[in-house]
């Protein structure tokens, strides 16, 4: 995924006062970072702000880390995951988990979702369809609890492996395989109900 | 969840593998045990039809583009220096000359201005009449093209345009003094009349003073002639002698 040495080295330039490096860690982990915000915030807005958060403590605690423990992108999850635990105990939970028919994101038209729910019957085109699919997705895996949507995000829009989620969520990796298994089936139950309910 | 042992797997078996089975990683003995559990057990089936179901949802999940101005923000609360740099890298500002800029502050108002119909209406009509103007007084293009701006060619152009009005001048005061002559000479020849009484002036009556002035300027000649035919002695106008016809007389300049 990364390349131990390189990075190892930018991070050594960037705590050594190098703001190029720096921009550079900025340019290669904002997208991955703001995407694991988005999903499990569900809103743009709230993703941006805790993107930069994110950032904030990782520039304060960069010299913390330690390339032999871990790799960069292992480090940068954890500290993405941690912030947005603590966001979430701050009580904007109830916030993001309104019920299902508001609507939960800021890249969706503010309809409910019931409405995103697209017409199989006559789609009007593949990409639209397509769109509006994803948005009634990101809309159910905003319903799953905590725990699951983590779990799922990190290994299936992440891509982590079932190791690195343990280290990132600091638990067994047994643990990691059955909040996966629980938060898959709970989103394909959801989306099923919302589809039984529109048909 | 109720443990199954049929097949030899039970049920927390099978959710420890399912994430395994669900990636196709399960190979050998271990698969077909948990498709066997799987078609077997009420609780583990639906279970892996559903977190297979909910990958698949997932998976169609495409990531999201961030805001372009993130990487902008995130600088500038981190280290708030190289936000300059990089804003400035990011929309490069283009070089104005100080040729577009004196057009854009100056030449595109008047343009805007020159734009609007009624403007360029009445600067059609004033070229159309001065074309006219132009075309009447005789001046053509290509005179104009001929005109050398060179100081020589002023001076000279200057010169002879005073000698040209010189020798008018001269011409007109030429005229001027014979007919004067010619004036004096006719009076000469023409016999001496008796002075015309004066007719009473009114001083409060100015309306027929320009008829007046007139009559004097124009026919001082006409009134010798008219005067010449009359009988010495007696007036046109005397009172005294009723018997006398009078004599209307007109000075039409027709008949002089």
């Amino acid at each position: 995924m990364e390349d131990v040495q390189v990075v190892a080295m930018l991070v050594r330039r960037c705590i050594a006062g190098d703001s190029a490096a720096w921009e550079e860690i900025v340019q290669t982990y904002n997208r991955r970072i703001y995407n694991i915000c988005y999903r499990f915030a569900g809103s743009g807005d709230d993703a941006e702000d805790l993107t930069q958060e994110v950032f904030i403590k990782m520039y304060r605690t960069l010299p913390s880390y330690d390339h032999t423990k871990g790799a960069f992108v292992t480090w940068v999850t954890t500290i993405t995951r941690n912030l947005l635990v603590d966001h979430f105990r701050k009580g904007k939970q109830g916030r993001m988990t309104d019920s299902m028919d508001t609507a939960s994101s800021d890249h969706e038209d503010a309809m409910p979702l019931s409405q995103q729910i697209p017409d199989q019957s006559a789609p009007p085109d593949a990409h639209v369809r397509s769109r509006e699919v994803s948005e009634t997705v990101h809309a159910a895996l905003a319903k799953l609890s905590p725990e699951l949507r983590e779990a799922v995000i990190l290994r299936d829009l992440q891509d982590l492996d079932y190791r690195e989620i343990a280290t990132v969520l600091k638990v067994p990796e047994g643990t990691v395989k059955s909040r996966i298994n629980r938060g898959r089936a709970e989103l394909a139950r959801l989306l099923q109900r919302t589809y039984r309910q529109v048909m | 969840m109720p443990d199954h042992t049929s097949n030899g797997m039970q049920c927390n078996e099978f959710d420890l593998v399912l994430a395994d089975a669900i990636d196709g990683v399960l190979t050998g003995t271990e698969l077909g045990r948990f498709q066997a559990h799987a078609r077997s057990c009420k609780a583990c089936g639906p279970l892996f039809a559903e977190a297979e179901a909910g990958r698949n949802w997932l998976k169609g999940l495409t990531e999201v583009e961030p805001p372009a101005s993130l990487v902008n923000s995130i600088l500038a609360s981190t280290t708030g220096v190289d936000t300059q740099r990089l804003r400035a890298t990011a929309r490069p500002q283009p070089r104005v000359s100080w040729l577009e800029r004196w057009q854009a502050s100056f030449l595109e108002p008047i343009w805007a201005a020159v734009r609007q119909p009624r403007f360029a209406m009445s600067f059609g009509m004033a070229f159309f009449a001065l074309s006219v103007g132009l075309t009447v007084a005789g001046v053509k293009p290509a005179d104009i093209s001929q005109i050398s701006l060179r100081p020589a060619a002023i001076r000279h152009t200057y010169y002879s345009t005073r000698a040209q009005i010189v020798r008018r001048v001269d011409n007109v005061r030429f005229v001027y003094q014979l007919q004067a002559l010619a004036r004096q000479v006719r009076r000469n020849v023409t016999p001496a009349e008796p002075a015309q009484p004066k007719p009473k002036d009114n001083k409060n009556d100015t309306t027929q003073q320009p008829e007046q002035k007139q009559e004097r300027n124009y026919s001082q000649i006409d009134d010798h002639l008219i005067l010449a035919s009359a009988p010495l002695g007696t007036s046109v106008f005397d009172p005294s002698n009723p018997d006398l016809s009078v004599v209307s007389v007109t000075t039409d300049r027709r008949f002089v």
